[in-house]
């Protein structure tokens, strides 16, 4: 059940008016609501794997409430280890255990020794990178004796499995999202109104953005060998903000569709196409789960505490995991380490943290420097994401060899009748749009904002694309 | 909670304002421009008179060369549809009759697709924005999925099948952008293409005692037309040839030319053959059936 999907325009007004008109008494009754439409929304991508999401939220809401209880450190220790252990052993064997499992024979076949992996026959489940993490992080913050282990496991329950954010996040934290979910929700128009219109504008960027440019960046992609180098030039681009429309696009859909119940969940993306440089791309890019490596990983390993050494090892360590964890494929991790070697530089000169503010361009010369830094860092992070979405890493540097050395910059017909340059107006409307919201979560709102509600719901009816339709990417991490 | 209820109605409101909208809009589109495809080519056209017209899939498109028969003195036109099932085919005819054409000949092409009865969704898409303006077009879709959201709810046609009558398509005819489909008298030839996949495999289909041949065979006979039926070639390294005997058993007054055209060199495609091959074989078919 997409949240762009027929089925779901039927399932939120549904739980909706449960929500407000029916379970509306107290805190359990609106979080007991929420429980089973989250339980019934997962078992609609597939009801087996409910169990797993059950046995996790058990899992760590046990292991919580042992390692707070221990007495021993030995024993907080054990309890600790066993969640973390547990967690990471589901994901590494739905998520890894085939792409570790064949890298091995292929590294034994390259020193001669013949192997034929076994690989397992699983299907990935849906949202298991996001729930873990939830859980991850709840049970990391009890052992650090940041937060209390909660005791109510509705609550702790709805933390987990609350459906905006079950299957690609924001990534929440206990600290953020617990305390919401202990109190009574009441209904607040100006927060509703707010959450329909960072929905619809969310679906802009899914059906209209996203999807059309996905329907040129395929084309490209999957042809790259016959592209000349401006199609080539435009497939990153198109790219880019397929990924953006796509990821971003969910996650407004999340956080309106959550206000519409009342409750706040993280931003997780603050226009990162307009970043100054690499480091503050990644402040603005999937915040939730950038601000997780930085709390969980970065952070433990001795952070920016121990010299530049030390620095850039943990730099490269999170990039990497962060790559690895978006999937069990090569192709991420070059991702994740291609940014690594972008953010060098900025660390070793200190100035990964030079470019906080939001972004201005007044009529100054200086303008003419920070609108080329924006466009580096884009041209930058459309070159990373060949990585991330071409097939394999030979595939992602014939596409960069062939960009740099065709020489042809010309209009080109594509495979699916289109030609290359079709949608740049589209994509040139869509960045003029951002440009002028980006001190808020969604442009809709302020003055006419009728009219400019009139506008998202007219390109969603005649601009989006729907026949060819394509699921959010991050469904598969 | 009042208030929310009253702007969700007003979404809603401007939501089904802007379907309608978009709907006239669209339609009134469709309908003035006539030179994107040979549908719309129809259902703006009047009184044509042809003595002989092709009808099928793309295997009709590419491989009757219209021309040749207009060389020899007959007025054609290849309406052969790539994608086009038996059903657009039928369907093809219908509108044509609907729009008084005088037709002598018909060539079908019916092979591989009289083995489903069902619609095309790339090309029955195409009619979509007549629906409201052609008796006989909502008659036909009458049975199919989804006819009547299609046919009720505004806008909605146009959306399940934007990839093909969506924005960029009401765009171009907006513009009045040609396209190819009407060049040569409807023929598309094919040229060859280098890495071309020259196998094939039908032996899991299997003939059909179709429901829209027979109508088309219904429909020559009631309005006196000569009714040519043929099977055409495909490349020599096609699994499961037989299926071409098994329609001759089941329609035996369907004519086999599946062997007319044998070379490898002579298609652009495995089922499809390049300029060079489709004149061959209209020679042979004008040979045999015009001389």
């Amino acid at each position: 059940m997409f949240f762009n999907s027929l089925s779901f325009a039927i399932f939120l007004p549904i739980v909706f008016v449960l929500y407000w008109f029916v379970f509306h008494k107290n805190k359990t009754t609106q979080n007991t609501l929420l429980i089973i439409a989250s339980y019934y929304f997962y078992s609609c991508w597939d009801w087996r794997f409910l169990f797993l999401l059950v046995f996790s939220t058990f899992l760590d809401y046990y292991t919580g409430i042992q390692i707070e209880k221990a007495k021993k450190e030995s024993a907080r220790k054990f309890w600790f280890w066993l969640s973390v252990g547990v967690n990471l052993g589901f994901l590494g064997v739905f998520k890894y255990y085939n792409f570790f499992a064949s890298s091995f024979a292929s590294l034994l076949n390259g020193w001669g020794i013949q192997s034929s992996p076994l690989l397992l026959e699983v299907v990935l489940p849906v949202g298991i990178s996001f729930y873990t993490f939830h859980g991850l992080s709840y049970v990391i913050d009890i052992y650090l004796k940041r937060i209390k282990a909660e005791r109510n496991f509705v609550d702790y329950s709805l933390f987990v499995s609350y459906f905006p954010l079950l299957v690609a996040g924001p990534i929440e934290r206990a600290t953020h999202l617990l305390p919401q979910v202990k109190v009574k929700r009441n209904f607040d128009f100006e927060k509703a109104k707010q959450g329909v219109y960072q929905f619809i504008w969310g679906l802009v960027k899914k059906v209209v953005i996203a999807d059309t440019c996905a329907t040129y960046a395929n084309a490209i992609f999957d042809h790259h060998e016959n592209m000349n180098s401006l199609s080539l030039i435009l497939g990153a681009v198109y790219f880019a903000f397929q990924i953006y429309g796509d990821f971003s696009g969910y996650s407004d859909m999340a956080l309106g569709m959550s206000k519409l119940f009342g409750i706040d969940l993280l931003r997780n993306f603050n226009y990162p196409y307009f970043s100054r440089d690499i480091a503050e791309f990644w402040r603005r890019w999937h915040i939730s789960l950038s601000s997780w490596f930085r709390d969980y990983v970065y952070i433990p390993l001795g952070g920016s505490s121990g010299g530049m050494g030390m620095k850039v090892r943990n730099t490269f360590i999170i990039f990497l995991i962060s790559g690895f964890w978006h999937g069990a494929n090569w192709t991420f991790i070059a991702w994740g380490a291609i940014n690594a070697v972008y953010f060098l530089p900025l660390l070793l000169l200190n100035r990964n943290r030079s470019n906080m503010g939001t972004v201005a361009l007044p009529w100054e010369w200086q303008s003419v420097s920070v609108f080329f830094q924006m466009l580096l860092t884009f041209a930058l992070s459309c070159l990373a994401w060949i990585f991330f979405r071409a097939p394999s890493i030979e595939a992602a540097v014939s596409y960069i060899v062939r960009l740099f050395t065709e020489g042809t910059f010309a209009s080109q017909y594509l495979e699916n009748e289109r030609y290359n340059y079709e949608i740049l107006l589209l994509v040139g409307v869509f960045v003029i749009v951002e440009w002028y919201s980006r001190t808020k979560v969604e442009p809709i709102s302020g003055k006419q904002s009728w009219l400019k509600l009139a506008a998202c719901l007219l390109a969603i009816i005649a601009l989006g694309t729907y026949s060819d339709y394509k699921e959010f990417i991050y469904f598969q991490f | 909670m009042k208030h929310f209820l009253i702007f969700i109605i007003k979404i809603v409101v401007v939501t089904f304002l802007l379907l309608v909208v978009l709907d006239i809009a669209y339609t009134k589109v469709y309908l003035q421009y006539t030179n994107r495809g040979k549908i719309g080519h129809v259902i703006n056209s009047k009184d044509k008179q042809y003595d002989v017209v092709v009808l099928g899939s793309s295997r009709a498109n590419n491989h009757f060369v219209t021309p040749m028969f207009e060389a020899q003195g007959l007025k054609a036109f290849n309406y052969g549809m790539s994608g086009g099932h038996l059903f657009e085919a039928s369907l093809m005819l219908k509108l044509m009759l609907e729009h008084n054409y005088k037709i002598k000949n018909i060539i079908l092409e019916a092979d591989l697709n009289l083995s489903n009865e069902k619609e095309s969704e790339t090309v029955a898409a195409r009619f979509m924005p007549y629906l409201h303006e052609s008796t006989v077009i909502a008659t036909h879709f009458e049975e199919q999925q989804g006819f009547n959201a299609k046919y009720y709810l505004p806008f909605y046609r146009y959306i399940v099948a934007d990839s093909q009558i969506g924005f960029r398509e009401m765009y171009q005819s907006a513009l009045k952008m040609p396209t190819n489909a009407l060049n040569n008298l409807g023929y598309y030839p094919l040229g060859k293409k280098p890495n071309a996949n020259m196998k094939n495999n039908i032996t899991n289909l299997k003939p059909l005692r179709n429901k829209y041949y027979e109508e088309i065979k219904h429909l020559c006979k009631a309005n006196d037309i000569n009714l040519i039926v043929l099977m055409t070639p495909m490349c020599e390294n096609t699994k499961g040839l037989n299926y071409f005997d098994k329609v001759k058993k089941l329609y035996p007054e369907i004519y086999n030319y599946e062997n007319a055209v044998i070379e490898d060199r002579y298609f652009s495609s495995c089922g499809h053959l390049n300029d060079a091959g489709a004149r061959q074989f209209t020679k042979v078919i004008i040979q045999d059936f015009f001389n």
